[in-house]
């Protein structure tokens, strides 16, 4: 390798690895602003096509699979679906009589209802990118509505929150990712504290008082503290508490009720006017 | 410009894979990094700038993916890039057992030196992550590597007969 080339070498691979931490700062600002980067938001609308499209081929080919399947197996399934819709309906039932009671209840108290929300729909096109981080991104972005810092539910509780939202995808970041915190409280005793990610399957609920009443298998819920999240949205269980009685503090170890890298079809709470941020 | 078209495509397709991966495909719950691979796959095979070039597009790509750390990614890749270059110009990259010993450690040097650069990385079992993720890159990078090889040379073997 002779010295000029060698130096033009040199130069290049200075003025990337220049270039790479200038874009690492300009995107530390940019989550700091709530305003995407530029060059992230062209890379990620490239990368869109391709994971949709994989995305959208998994989807069809674990259907395909699905209708595959023999005879006997799927009349099983259908009498097993059929069992569970008539349990379900007779629940409903049950359901819209407790709801038509407490809309009664809630009236006569003139209580205004705790979460003003419409959802988004979206599906994860994207998960678990990398081993460090537990980020997911949805196919909805901020044309959509999907707005940043904003709560991501399924059926069976909060996933977490979008980090960063651009015209066609949002980048959500799990309950679980090790940058996670939210104000969490023990549903029975109201106990509340903050629940951070350890970036394993499980959470920990922080800052409770020293003689919090948390017990194993307590709902835990958000808080509300902070309104960013809304209040009372399922994250998970208890699942062991620790009680230092030398510090004088109690937290406890929660299992979250939804699984993050099993999601596929979530909901993003659009926040009423004045509740983020 | 036009080298760095077929690898840009393939790093695309290998984020669009690795942001699909099914979980059984994780080992102690750990997922190959088929971006890296890719990296180092294409950079044993070529020059230190060319290396770092891919590198910086590598670190683009999965950064902008993942929505966190951008910085990171890009300069720790752009230097396994290069680091994966030097390799060439002193190792026979066309043995089986270069790309494999390559991949795990570089591997380690690139994750080293991420979770090194990133506060936000905790580092509960980054040991553990790490070991099983060079052990893991280390045995796609074979197969990813015998397979780029392939459909490189049938591209060189299309376009010489293009010519003639």
């Amino acid at each position: 390798m002779g010295p000029l080339v060698r130096n033009k070498t040199i130069f290049t691979i200075a003025t990337l690895l220049v270039v790479g931490i200038a874009i690492g700062v300009a995107h530390s600002r940019s989550l700091d602003s709530a305003r995407p980067l530029l060059v992230q938001q062209a890379v990620r609308g490239v990368i869109h096509l391709p994971a949709a499209s994989l995305n959208r081929l998994l989807l069809f080919g674990a259907d395909s699979a699905r209708a595959l399947r023999p005879r006997s197996m799927i009349q099983r399934e259908n009498n097993n679906l059929r069992k569970r819709v008539r349990d379900l309906t007779a629940e409903n039932a049950s359901l819209r009589e407790a709801a038509s009671e407490n809309a009664l209840l809630r009236k006569q108290l003139a209580l205004k209802r705790s979460l003003p929300y419409n959802t988004i729909a979206a599906s994860v096109i994207l998960r678990r990118e990398s081993n460090w981080f537990h980020t997911a991104t949805i196919d909805r972005g901020s044309r959509a509505g999907v707005e940043r810092s904003a709560a991501v539910v399924n059926h069976l509780g909060l996933i977490g929150q979008v980090l960063e939202s651009t015209a066609f995808n949002a980048q959500i970041v799990s309950i679980t990712d090790p940058s996670s915190a939210i104000g969490a409280a023990v549903q029975r005793s109201r106990s509340s504290g903050i629940l951070h990610g350890q970036g394993a399957d499980y959470l920990v609920l922080t800052y409770l008082p020293k003689d919090a009443d948390v017990r194993k298998s307590d709902l835990v819920v958000t808080s509300g503290v902070g309104r960013v999240i809304p209040k009372g949205l399922v994250i998970g269980r208890v699942v062991k508490v620790v009680r230092n009685t030398v510090a004088g503090t109690t937290s406890a170890l929660v299992r979250p009720s939804v699984r993050f890298d099993q999601a596929e079809q979530v909901l993003v709470i659009k926040p009423a006017q004045g509740y983020t941020q | 410009m036009t080298r760095y078209a077929w690898p840009t495509l393939s790093l695309l397709v290998a984020v669009a894979i690795q942001g699909n991966l099914p979980s059984f495909v994780s080992v102690f719950g750990v997922q190959p990094d088929l971006v890296l691979v890719v990296l180092i796959a294409y950079s044993l095979a070529a020059d230190p700038a060319f290396g770092a070039g891919l590198g910086f597009i590598a670190g683009l790509i999965h950064g902008s993916a993942v929505g966190m750390s951008v910085g990171s990614f890009i300069v720790t890749r752009t230097l396994t890039g290069l680091l994966a270059g030097l390799v060439t110009t002193r190792l026979f990259s066309e043995n089986p057992v270069v790309p494999a010993l390559s991949a795990f450690w570089l591997t380690l040097a690139c994750e080293g030196a991420f979770v090194f650069a990133n506060p936000r990385v905790r580092f509960a079992h980054v040991v553990g992550t790490i070991l099983v993720k060079c052990a893991y890159n280390a045995l796609l990078a074979l197969a990813i590597n015998r397979l780029l090889r392939h459909i490189e040379t049938r591209r060189k073997i299309r376009l010489a007969n293009a010519r003639i």
